[in-house]
């Protein structure tokens, strides 16, 4: 027994020293990350929450494989980094015809296939009839009004729309409308089964090396693309926890971090060696109102319930002031369109509760003149936090809520699908374009989940997407927002902004190239340190 | 002894159908699916929806979906990923060797060191090594897994700067041979201290609860009587009776090693069972949730049966009628 002991003992010592052992390699693994980053280009890693769907960009909106996409593939265009600007990718330029009912690509004509081939005007009419032909793809939808594809030559492409639509180009520049190859894909079998979604032929300034699920996705340099990536690999390594990812940040482990909590961001930015960024969209957290739940359909109630909500308090205690307070119904980073005069009431107890007097509501024993309220939120992203500040302020107004707090796919099915909700936070880009409200207050439209309708709104939404002045188009929004303002069937809580933080040794990172390139190309990235 | 067997077989074979069965149910009444997932967060087009509902027969009667799973089961395919239309048998054989790397090491570790210390602590009951070393059991037993791996990892990674803070191998150098196995276990070693350090108190407590129990037994005071050594009556009786708990946990424990340690393996984001079991949770991708509840049930009515037989063959006293 004793031997045996012994023994064991003998084997944990053992694997104690191996441990130990491994200990004292660090130095080597130096070495190995000083010449990773000095010879050539260099490595650059970006912290990936989870694995991407697949590698074929089109079927689905896959956000952990959108950056990925966007490195491996080629758009017509693409918006940059402030989310309004397109700038070129495959196509040269494009431009409208009078009556917007058609749109003209000119390609470029040095693009070519990773396995040799010539990327040509056929290989965006496939893409673009195949995604058309298939509701199950992501951007059928939205190709609802395009009525044909024309390719007259080989590297000019022709949209033409049914009804007159000048925001086109813009959604051409958004998700799951990168260019695929014809002689790949046009094999009878559908997008999804084919086996090129592993072995990808693509585009674009990078080409996929090696895929390890949950683990990381490692992209290098494609050496026949004609404007050089100036890195040598990209790696999206997967790092579900966001604590974790910070301190791989600081180590230098990672070198980019997208979407990190405002807290830890506060933090970094007192770090030498890590350079944070606040990178703005137009999506805007909002709450939603179910116009037809019998108490919401009160005018008098939701106009109380806008002025007792206080931006500023959210704004401070929830995102650390990166998420600034917006009273405009459509983005005020969108300029043009925005209207700053007719906003969102602004916060006040005392007048929300006069609101409610006067629309004729008593109040109880309590001082509450409604209760049995429900908001629905979902886990993550400052929501369930934004919600308790909205709950505390409604509640010294005299407007008694619940809090339903429920994790994404299940709050999906409930609010989304089922529209089975009151008053709800959400959310969501409203960009590159004010084209972008109809889908969300247009009458009968998918996304309109509380189910608002004005005939006058319908109108005004159609007449802004059949012109291309934009003057005449902003007149058309701001009138839209002056009725938003009145009706409140939504209004803005706090402006977007995700912090990004990365390291200091490289710089033109794809938020450094407004108006030059799109906003997850790090083909101009370069090791400076 | 033949029929105790085949009866145990049997009841482990009923009890997977019916997991099985319970699964595919409670999956399905959770809310929320997985074209949600598939959609992406900006899309809400009905059109899309009813599309993908239909290409994944989810408009079918629930009977019908269930009947078109078993048909395909029963086969031996656990069909293939929604999310990812990849085989699920595929995904989790990429898993398992992470998993049980992680879980084995840990587990042997914490039962060895544990045991170890649970017997010095018995047989030197109220000394100083015992406080502290008891102290400490409670501390680690009481300290969420989650927040002492992300202590250890500001500690050891960004302080200390001596180990990785996360993954299985370092995606920058890309080692290979030698260099990539010590690159491993250089990676391992956080989550292997973490899990050791969470798993070693319950060991530790049995350890020294059932020597404490054996050494005031009737039968010890009798041999102590005859004058025989100290040493001998602990090598020969006390340590024998009093491992006996230890086995039980230690195989219990390796019939869930197959299931991972979710939380763990999200801190350190190690590419385990545990996370695939999350992520599928997450996007609600049924065949991939269906295929490792199976396997999982499959293990755990695997090791039980043994576990029992083995009772059966060392205890005589045990008789299952």
């Amino acid at each position: 027994m004793k031997k045996r002991l012994a023994l064991l003992m003998a084997a944990l010592i053992g694997v104690v020293t191996i441990m130990g052992g491994c200990g004292g390699k660090e130095s080597g693994d130096g070495d190995a990350k000083t010449e990773g980053g000095g010879d050539g280009g260099g490595t650059f890693i970006i912290r990936s929450q989870g694995d991407p769907v697949s590698f074929n960009p089109d079927t689905i909106g896959d956000d952990n494989g959108y950056p990925i996409a966007q490195n491996m593939y080629l758009r017509l265009c693409a918006l940059d980094v402030s989310k309004q600007n397109l700038v070129p990718e495959a196509a040269k330029e494009w431009s409208y015809s009078d009556d917007a009912k058609s749109l003209t690509f000119k390609l470029r004509e040095d693009l070519k296939w990773t396995d040799g081939e010539v990327l040509n005007s056929e290989d965006v009419k496939y893409t673009f009839d195949t995604i058309k032909a298939t509701p199950s793809y992501y951007f059928s939808a939205s190709m609802a009004n395009v009525e044909s594809i024309e390719a007259p030559d080989d590297y000019t492409v022709i949209f033409h729309m049914t009804e007159p639509d000048a925001s086109f180009a813009s959604i051409l520049g958004w998700y799951a409308t990168f260019i695929l190859p014809e002689h790949v894909y046009n094999n009878g079998q559908p997008w999804e089964d084919n086996p090129a979604n592993m072995e990808p032929v693509s585009c674009g300034p990078f080409m996929l090396e090696e895929y390890k699920q949950g683990e990381s996705v490692t992209l290098v340099k494609n050496p026949d693309f004609p404007d050089q990536a100036k890195l040598d690999k990209l790696i999206f390594s997967i790092i579900p926890d966001e604590a974790t990812a910070i301190q791989a940040l600081k180590n230098g482990e990672i070198d980019f971090y997208e979407n990190l909590p405002t807290a830890s961001a506060k933090e970094l930015e007192a770090d030498d060696s890590i350079r944070v960024v606040y990178n703005k969209y137009p999506s805007p957290i909002r709450m939603i109102f179910n116009l037809r739940d019998e108490k919401i359909a009160d005018l008098a109630l939701r106009k109380a319930i806008a002025t007792a909500v206080n931006r500023d308090e959210i704004s401070e205690k929830v995102f650390s002031k990166v998420q600034e307070p917006e009273y405009c119904l459509y983005p005020s980073m969108i300029d043009w369109a925005a209207n700053k005069d007719d906003v969102a009431p602004s916060f006040s107890i005392e007048e929300a509760r006069k609101i409610l007097e006067e629309a004729g509501y008593k109040a109880d024993a309590d001082g509450m003149y409604v209760t049995g309220l429900t908001i629905d939120v979902f886990e993550g992203n400052g929501y369930p936090d934004t919600a308790k500040l909205i709950q505390a302020t409604l509640k010294e107004a005299g407007i008694g809520v619940e809090l339903n707090v429920q994790e994404y796919n299940a709050w999906n099915q409930k609010v989304g699908i089922e529209n089975d909700f009151q008053i709800e936070l959400q959310g969501g880009f409203m960009g590159p374009d004010p084209v972008a409200l109809a889908n969300r207050i247009g009458t009968g439209q998918s996304s309109n989940w509380g189910g608002y309708s004005n005939a006058r709104v319908d109108e005004l939404l159609a007449m802004g997407v059949a012109t291309s002045d934009q003057n005449e188009r902003a007149e058309y929004y701001k009138e839209v927002q002056k009725i938003l303002s009145e009706e409140l069937p939504y209004f803005n809580i706090v402006s977007f902004a995700g912090p990004e933080a990365n390291s200091a040794r490289f710089e033109n990172l794809p938020f450094d190239g407004e108006g030059k390139w799109a906003w997850a190309d790090y083909s101009h990235t370069e090791l400076v340190k | 002894m033949k029929r105790f067997v085949l009866r145990r077989v049997f009841t482990g074979i009923l009890t997977i159908i019916i997991v099985f069965a319970l699964n595919f149910v409670v999956i399905k009444m959770a809310p929320g699916d997985p074209i949600t997932t598939l959609m992406g967060k900006e899309n809400n087009s009905p059109e899309l929806r009813a599309a993908l509902e239909e290409k994944y027969g989810f408009d079918k009667p629930l009977p019908v979906q269930f009947a078109n799973y078993l048909k395909t089961a029963v086969k031996g395919d656990l069909g293939t990923s929604i999310i990812y239309n990849r085989p699920v048998s595929d995904m989790i054989a990429e898993k398992v060797g992470a998993t049980v790397l992680l879980g084995l090491v840990a587990a042997v570790l914490a039962a060895l060191i544990g045991t170890v210390m649970g017997i010095l602590a018995a047989r030197h009951e109220g000394s100083a090594y015992d406080v502290i070393a008891s102290g400490a059991s409670y501390t680690f037993n009481s300290m969420p897994a989650f927040w002492l791996g992300l202590m250890l990892i500001i500690l050891f990674s960004s302080l200390l700067g001596w180990f990785p803070s996360f993954g299985l191998s370092d995606t920058r150098a890309g080692y290979t041979g030698m260099a990539y196995i010590v690159d491993v276990l250089r990676h391992m070693f956080l989550p292997v201290l973490t899990l050791t350090l969470v798993l070693l108190p319950q060991y530790f407590r049995i350890a020294k609860s059932s020597v404490l129990q054996v050494m005031n037994e009737d039968f010890i005071t009798t041999l102590r009587a005859t004058g025989m050594s100290e040493k001998k009556i602990f090598n020969k009786y006390i340590f024998r009776n009093a491992i006996l708990p230890t086995v039980t946990i230690f195989g219990i424990s390796m019939a869930y090693l197959i299931t991972g340690v979710t939380l763990i393996e999200i801190v350190f984001a190690w590419p385990g069972m545990g996370r695939l079991v999350m992520t599928a949770i997450t996007q609600r991708d049924y065949p991939t949730l269906m295929g490792i509840y199976l396997i999982m049930s499959i293990s755990v009515a695997v090791v039980m049966l043994i576990v029992d037989i083995v009772y059966a063959m060392l205890d005589p006293r045990i008789r299952y009628e």
